[in-house]
This record gives C-alpha cells, sequence and structure tokens, in this order.
C-alpha cells in the first residue's frame, strides 16, 4: 500500500500504474491515483446509474466503485479485489473513484501515445511497456454521459 | 398493531462517524428511522414522519387509485382531512415485490410510503452527499448517505417520492375516481 502512495507523490506526467483488471492488463496515469485499498466491504444501495458497482468506505470518505467489468470482463476472485482509488473528473468538478483490481501492480515510465481511432471513450492512449501495447485507461469515461459510449 | 415512535433513549441510539473521521461542516447529526424494503436498509429523517401504521389497521380506510402512468400509487388514504398518496417503496426504487406490512405516513406532505418493516430508530452523525459519480434517480431519491454501524445506508428525500407533476397526475386521477362516485348519487 505504501508503495502506491509512494508512487502517486513521486508521479510525473510519464509515469503509470500498470494493472490488472478482469482479463486485462491496463495502465493509469500515477498522478491519478490515490491509493491501493485492502478488500473493504462494498455497500450497495439501489440507483439507476449505469456502471456503477456502490460505494466503499476509505479514510472517513463514501467513494464510488466503478462497475469495469462491462467493458474489461472478468471479475476478480474476492479474496484478490483490492480497490484502486484514482481521481475523477465529472463535470467541472473532481471526485474520487474506485475499481477493482487484483492487487498486482507496478510503476512503468513511458511517452502515451494517442489511441487508435476505433478505440473505445475509456482508452486514453496507449503506453509501450516492453513488448507490451497497454491500454492506458481514461476513468472519467466510466460515467452515465459515456455508458453508451464505453459500452460499445 | 400500531407502532409508535419513541425517541431512542441515549445509550441506545448508536451514533456512528466513518473510521477516521473529524466532524465537518455543514453536517448534523440527526434522528432517523432504520427501514427495510426487500432486505435493503433505508433511513428517513424521524422528524419527517408523522405517524406509522401496519397496512393491517389501514386496510378499511384506504381507498384503490387508478393510474396506469404511477403503476407505484396503488392507494390512497385519508387523514385528517387529507388525501395522501400511498407509494410502493419497492417499486419506487426498483427493488424485488416484497408484501409491505407497515405505511409511513409522512409530514408536511401527501404521501405515505409502504415499507417491509422498521429496524429502529437512530441517531448518525450527520449525511454524507451522494458522489458525484450518481447521475441518476438516486440523485432525486436520496438526500445522501449516513454511515451507520459499518454502513452505508441511503437516506431517502421524502420529496422524492413523489414529484410535483406526478401528484397533478394522482389529483386529477383521484378527482375523475371522486366525481366517478358523486355521479350516481346525484343521479338517484
Amino acid at each position: 500500500m505504501s508503495t502506491i502512495a509512494h508512487i502517486a507523490e513521486n508521479a510525473t506526467e510519464n509515469s503509470f500504474v500498470v494493472l490488472n483488471i478482469g482479463h486485462h492488463r491496463v495502465a493509469l496515469p500515477a498522478t491519478l491515483v490515490a491509493e491501493l485499498a485492502p478488500p473493504v466491504r462494498l455497500h450497495t444501495f439501489p440507483h439507476t446509474t449505469p456502471m456503477l458497482a456502490g460505494a466503499i468506505v476509505r479514510r472517513g470518505r463514501i467513494i464510488p466503485v466503478i462497475d469495469t467489468e462491462p467493458v474489461l470482463g472478468g471479475k476478480s476472485p474476492l479474496s484478490h479485489r483490492f480497490y484502486l482509488i484514482a481521481h475523477r473528473r465529472i463535470g467541472q468538478d473532481t471526485e474520487l473513484g474506485a475499481i477493482t483490481v487484483n492487487g498486482e501492480c507496478e510503476l512503468a515510465s513511458g511517452e502515451m501515445q494517442p489511441p487508435a481511432m476505433d478505440r473505445p471513450a475509456y482508452v486514453a492512449g496507449t503506453l509501450a511497456v516492453g513488448d507490451e501495447s497497454l491500454d492506458v485507461l481514461n476513468l472519467d469515461a466510466f460515467s452515465a454521459a459515456n455508458s453508451q459510449e464505453v459500452r460499445l | 398493531m400500531t407502532p409508535t415512535m419513541t425517541k431512542p433513549s441515549a445509550n441506545k441510539a448508536k451514533s456512528s462517524t466513518a473510521p477516521g473521521e473529524k466532524p465537518r461542516r455543514g453536517r448534523h447529526p440527526e434522528t432517523v428511522v432504520l427501514f427495510y424494503v426487500a432486505n435493503q436498509m433505508f433511513a428517513i429523517a424521524a422528524d419527517s414522519v408523522q405517524e406509522i401504521r401496519s397496512t393491517d389497521g389501514l386496510a378499511g380506510a384506504a381507498n384503490e387509485i387508478e393510474n396506469p402512468e404511477l403503476p407505484k400509487v396503488r392507494h390512497t388514504i385519508d387523514r385528517s382531512g387529507r388525501t395522501y398518496y400511498v407509494v410502493n417503496a419497492g417499486q419506487h426504487f426498483g427493488l424485488p415485490v416484497t408484501r409491505p406490512a407497515l405505511v409511513l405516513i409522512l409530514r408536511q406532505f401527501r404521501a405515505a410510503v409502504l415499507v417491509d418493516r422498521i429496524d429502529r430508530m437512530a441517531e448518525i452523525s450527520g449525511v454524507h452527499p451522494l458522489p458525484l459519480a450518481f447521475t441518476g434517480e438516486e440523485r432525486r431519491w436520496y438526500r445522501g448517505l449516513a454511515y451507520l454501524d459499518d454502513s452505508v445506508i441511503p437516506v431517502v428525500e421524502p420529496t422524492g417520492f413523489l414529484a410535483p407533476q406526478e401528484f397533478q397526475k394522482l389529483d386529477r386521477a383521484h378527482k375523475l375516481a371522486r366525481e366517478r362516485e358523486a355521479a350516481p348519487a346525484v343521479q338517484a
């Protein structure tokens, strides 16, 4: 956990956190990452917002949990379900949001390249890590306004 | 059965703040009624509830109302010369069908709410704003969220059960129903 906090504190524009979500290995700009939280309880209640699974409580804050499963597939086994908490822009404001990850993550540096034209809205760009080309996630796209586009 | 509302005693009412949370400006402790609908717990400000009655006790006092556009309202009840529209909370929140046993009659608002059961009254340390990520109907349904006994509980907005335009529709349907009822008497 402290490693992630350290990463976020020292992140530069070209720093990325590489992580596994569902069956995908993806990257997230390290400057957006706030914390990797342990598998705390997911609280659910009725709502009609697409792509939200519920909320967790972390450090006194109620943090919405983004449901990435419809687009990124696969559910992490519960025992491996950590929450990566990151800053999101919603309209003119920013707030924290969480996504479920399996807990394994690493720091990578590189220059993000623009996404191909046919990439969905949740892909902000691509990042070359070794032989791999990873999608860099745009968490802001996982919102109600973009839900149709994201699902495509 | 007529459940009555009593203020919780100081040692029974549990007040809870999220772990590590400092008191924040704009949040005030308040007493809420905790109730269940389809195994989901909700909270409502105690001072927005006028009465809690069993559905059995109100069976004779309820009148049916036909409004296909608003299936969540199928009955009215008359209390103190006012007509209250009875909202099925399960249908309102899109929850599975249940058999509600209690009616919360709201204060200063012509609505009553069918719920499964009351859990208890409790004091919450405050209402957290609903995160901006929630953009659907829940923004109208809830005042925010409460953190109580390690659970996040939606705090319902009483005015969210029926929008003004829904009231207008129901008032029209209710008026028509009353006119239909009165018509045979006039002819006779």
